[in-house]
This record gives C-alpha cells, structure tokens and sequence, in this order.
C-alpha cells in the first residue's frame, strides 16, 4: 500500500542551507555555493551557482532536489567557474561520488567547502515535479539507501530524521529477476531496452565520473564506437558505460533519472556494484580510497575467473 | 466534409487497415515509454499520453542508411537507396503540437536542397491529428500561436466528442480521401459535442517582442546565467519536434559499410568542434543560445516560422531543470 513518506524536516533544512550559504558567503569562506532553488513549474527544482550572499534566499531542499551536483564540479564542466573554495550541497549518494572524485584526484578536498543533507529520499522521477513523496514515488535508490546522514562535511543541518518507513527493494528485487533469467531471455530484455537509446548522452552528461574530455563514444579519428543510435553502438555505448563505471560508481542514480527514454540504467551498475562487493568486499562511502577495487592487486584477489 | 465515428468503429477501422497490410504508426508502449511506433493491431493504440518523443521520427528518423558501399580492388560499389523504403503510411493520434512542426520542417527539407528522405516520406504519409482534452504544466502552444485543437500539419483531424467517439474532419485532399476511402466506418455528424479542449495556462507570447531582442543580444550576460548549469545533453532537442539538426558518418570497415545519418544536437560540444580543434561555441552556454536563436531569431530570419510548438518536452525531460517557456517569458519581459 503507497504511503506517505515524511519530509517534514526538509523546510528546516531550507533554513540551514540558506543560513549557512549567507554566512560562508559573506564571510568569504567560498566564492560561489552550488545548491538548488525553484523552477517555474510547481515543484520543479533547478540547480543553481550563487555567489553574492544576497541570493542565499533562492537556495532551498525539497524531494523533488533530484540531481547530483558533484557534476559539476569536475573538469568536463568548464562553464561553472572555479575560482577559490566553492559550496556544494550533496546528499548521502551525493557525496559518495564526490568522495570518489577526490580518490580518483579530480578534486581536492581544501577547495570545496562541503553541505551535507540528512535526507529521507528524493523522487525517482521529476517529469511531473509537484508529485508527493510516497512509498511509490521515491527514486528507487532511496529504498535501498543506507547512507542518508552524510559524514565528513564542513556542515550538516542538525535536522533530526524521522525513521525511515519500510520499502521495497527494487533494484534487488529486479536485479534477482533478471539473474534468474536464461542469457537470451536477459539478452532479449537489453536488446529491447537499448533499442529505446537515441544516443542523446544525458545519461554521461549527469554522471559526475564521466569526466573524460573526450568520451571514447565521441571519438572519430578513428571511430572508436559506432555513433548512430542503431542497436550496435547502443549496446556498445552502454557496456562500455557500465564497465567503466564499475567499482566507481556510488548509485546516485542519475543516469537513470535522466534517460528520456527511460531505460534503467541504474540497474546496470547495481549489478556491478553487487559483483565488486561480493569479489572485492568494496562499496562506495563516504571514506575517501586510494585505489578502487579495479585499479588495485591483492594477492588474495579472487582469480577464479582466470580459468 | 465534416464526419463522425465511434470509439469501437475507429478501433474497427484501425485493425481494417492493418489487415490490408498499411503501415500504421501511432502512440505506442514500447519497454514501458510510450512511443510513435508501426502498430500491430489497434489495441496497440495509446491514447491519454503524449508519446516521449515526437513525431518528427515518421519523416526524419533517429538513424537512417543513406547508401551503402563495397570495395573490391580498385573497384568501389555504392549501392543507392530504393524508393520502396517509404511505405504508404497512416500516421495516428498525432497530438496537434507534433503536427504542427511537420510543415514547419518542409521549409527547410525543401529549401537548398529538396531532401528525398524527408520529402518522399511526406509524400506517403497520412497525417491523422488528435486534439487534445488535457494538458499539463508544461504545455504552452497556446503561448507560440497554436492551440490543442489546431489542425495545423494534419490531413485529417479528430476531435474527442462528449459520449464518446470522434469528429473527424478533413484538412486536405488526402484526409478527404481518406474519409471516402473508409466511408463504411464513418457516419453523418449527429451533433453530438467535442468534449472541451486543453487550456495550457500560457498566454501568448510576442514573438516579435522576443526576436527583437534576440536581434539585439547575440552577447549577453543572460546566457550564462540561463545556461550554466546546462549539461550538455541532447535530451532537449531529441524530444522536440522541430529540432532536425543531423549528422552523416560512415560505418563499417575499409572493404564495406554504410553511410548513415542521425539525429545531432546543438548542445554537444562536438557540434561546433572545427576539424583545426577550434571550437567557436566553446562553453555551453554559446550552445545553448543557439537553441533559442534557431528557433526564434534564425529560423523566422530565413522562414518565416517558429521552430517551437510548445509541445513542452524539453521542459520536462531536462535533467537540470532548464524552462524554456520561463526563459521566453523573461526575455519578452525585457525586450
């Protein structure tokens, strides 16, 4: 039965971020906070870069503040200027990817200046903003989250979450209904999927560790991948996606959020994720690593696949 | 001459078709996105969602094979397209916003150059509009000069009536045909009334208003602060109906392959990019103000037209919240 899920803390939580934006900027701790604040429509949220203290009042968090802002963030965004200490607000699965950027050496944490939310979830889709957070509308990456108090920050609004109502797990449930099908029937459903693919790249362009100045997908001396949208450079765009992404990618889900064409990406690096913690026993957090699971050797490494 | 049909006579009507073997496309759920797809039979048939995507894709489609070649020694083949790849097709449950922009793209498919692929398939298509009983907070064509029952684009157009059923009424010689054609499925107008149709709440714009000030700010600080937060995607102009920008690229190995062309979009970096590896439209927001240069300033320079229907898509499939409608309102608000 869909149930209503409490965001009654996140006015308050609009406070903070607003008091604590007006401070850090004023003061001159950052030059720029990179948050959210309102659209036109009803509910809708847009990212938004302030730098005068003024603006402060424009920041807010609803359930409808769906994108990671960590994109941008890192090199492949050159429009947001990136001068002194900049704010940046993040939600658990926010900041798990940020934590991986600063593992992989794209950003340095002295140069940011770090707003963390105490989240209760966030609506998996956002193409009818003003929609109410319910057992049945929340992204399906808050019904498995386990990090919804961000650790590490220079601030978290000291909100008191109400604890959280049970939900389903979908990319579980989906993922063991995909792992018991036969390869072809599994193949059938990706074909089908990736059919949907018009190669309009928001899926890269939302994912904050698609930062290569030039994607291999975009290379054309030589070609490297097909780049028509036909089911060949499809499914090679999103292998090569899910691969790459694979023991980096925190969940933030937005590739999956973002695809027009609603093919469910996010499933593709769950199971990815499922696999590194089950060979690797990693995962990303909040813990700022060295070295990713693919981009080290153990000796105790499992090798079974070495046959 | 105006005619009528019941819900169950249109679905009757629909299968008729098929079962002749026409190529029928209509809205259509495909992995769970409804999309403008061939139908396999009229239950197929979505008829309360706007499809995702535009129709656009009946006349211009997402990838397309524009020849093909072979090499053998010196000897090199190519093999050129065949007319018989466009079908005679009945498009259906086209929303008036997706109709409208078809005549918009004639102008310039047929303008330097008379592009067969587009053209020919105009050439053999049946537009069938739908007019619109509800809209959402995205919808603005009331704002660019169309309405939810404009009949703009379509050869025939159907109209929902209060009890069920549809008007249909004929816009052109081949909806005329039509009508006369399927005469058996069809009755006299009983009077019965349209059921009331949408009103997006958006007033119409002065889209003069709007140009005169784009006229006059190729540079200015408003494009940074409408588009820095732009990603850099194509989702916007992939949805959108009027969008037809393209790219050719040939795929295949040294001995054989295809020459192919596929949707492009201005908000790539690649767009631009010279082959020096200058890029005049460096930073995404230079690439975002030639979305709307192109769609109220260029294309009204060269046309006469607006390249928007308000169909309202982009608006709510851009992953970082860009508004289109919103950014139109401020600029007429200071031109």
């Amino acid at each position: 039965m869909t149930q209503t899920i409490d965001i009654s803390r996140y006015s308050a939580l609009t406070e903070a971020i607003r008091t604590e934006a007006r401070r850090i900027l004023s003061d001159g701790t950052v030059s720029a906070v990179i948050g959210y604040t309102s659209g036109r429509r009803t509910g809708a949220v847009q990212p938004i870069v302030i730098t005068a203290a003024d603006d402060a009042d424009k920041l807010l968090f609803t359930a409808a503040c769906v994108n990671n802002l960590a994109v941008y963030l890192t090199k492949a965004k050159k429009d947001v200027p990136k001068r002194g200490r900049i704010a940046v607000v993040l939600k658990g699965c926010d900041l798990k990817a940020l934590v991986g950027l600063i593992g992989e050496s794209q950003l340095k944490r002295e140069d940011l200046y770090l707003i963390g939310i105490p989240c209760s979830g966030v609506l998996g889709s956002v193409l009818k903003p003003d929609q109410e957070l319910t057992t049945a509308t929340i992204a399906s990456k808050c019904c498995e989250c386990t990090d919804r108090l961000p650790q590490g920050c220079d601030f978290v609004p000291a909100v008191d979450l109400p604890s959280p109502v049970p939900l389903e797990q979908r990319y579980a449930a989906e993922i063991a209904r995909l792992e018991a099908m036969t390869p072809s029937e599994r193949w059938e459903y990706w074909k089908e999927q990736f059919s949907k693919c018009i190669k309009c790249y928001a899926c890269r362009q939302v994912c904050p560790f698609c930062f290569c100045e030039q994607c291999l997908c975009d290379r054309n001396r030589p070609q490297m991948v097909e780049q028509s949208p036909r089911p060949s450079g499809n499914t090679a765009w999103h292998i090569m996606r899910a691969m790459h992404l694979a023991g980096r990618c925190a969940g933030c889900g937005e590739c999956e959020r973002a695809c027009p064409m609603d093919i469910p990406l996010n499933l593709l690096n769950r199971k990815m994720a499922k696999e590194l913690k089950e060979l690797f026993g990693t995962e990303a957090g909040f813990e700022v690593q060295d070295k990713g699971p693919l981009t080290s050797f153990k000796e105790d490494d499992d090798q079974s696949f070495i046959r | 001459m105006q005619k009528q049909i019941t819900e169950a006579n249109f679905r009757l009507l629909l299968d008729s078709l098929l079962l002749k073997g026409q190529r029928v496309v209509g809205p259509r759920r495909t992995a769970g996105t409804v999309l403008y797809e061939p139908l396999s039979s009229a239950s197929d048939l979505v008829m309360d969602e706007l499809p995702r995507r535009s129709a656009k894709e009946a006349f211009f489609p997402v990838c397309e094979d524009l020849l093909e070649y072979r090499k053998e020694g010196q000897q090199v083949q190519v093999t050129d397209i065949t007319p018989d790849r466009f079908p005679e097709t009945v498009l259906i449950g086209i929303r008036p916003c997706d109709a409208a922009a078809v005549p918009v793209l004639d102008a310039v498919f047929s303008w330097d150059y008379n592009d067969q692929f587009f053209l020919e398939r105009r050439k053999k298509t049946t537009i069938i509009g739908l007019a619109c009983t509800q809209a959402n907070d995205a919808c603005f064509c009331t704002a660019v000069g169309l309405s939810p029952s404009d009949p703009k684009g379509t050869d025939l157009m159907f109209t929902p009536l209060e009890g069920g059923g549809f008007l249909a009424t004929p816009h052109s010689d081949k909806g005329e045909a039509f009508l006369a054609t399927w005469q058996d499925r069809f009755s006299e107008p009983d009077g019965s009334t349209p059921l009331p149709s949408a009103q997006p709440a958006a007033t119409p714009f002065d889209l003069k208003k709007i140009k005169a000030w784009l006229d006059e700010h190729f540079e200015d600080a408003a494009w940074d602060s409408i588009a820095v937060r732009c990603v850099g995607c194509g989702a916007c102009a992939f949805v959108c109906p009027a969008c037809h920008c393209f790219d050719i690229v040939d795929e295949g190995t040294e001995k054989t392959g295809k020459r192919r062309k596929f949707w492009d979009a201005c908000g790539f970096w690649k767009f631009t990019h010279h082959a020096s590896g200058h890029n005049p439209r460096d930073l995404q927001p230079k690439r975002y103000r030639n979305r709307i240069m192109h769609k109220f300033k260029y294309y009204d320079d060269k046309f006469g037209q607006t390249l928007c229907t308000g169909c309202g898509r982009c608006i709510r499939i851009c992953p970082v919240g860009i508004d289109i409608f919103d950014i139109l309102q401020d600029t007429e608000n200071k031109g």
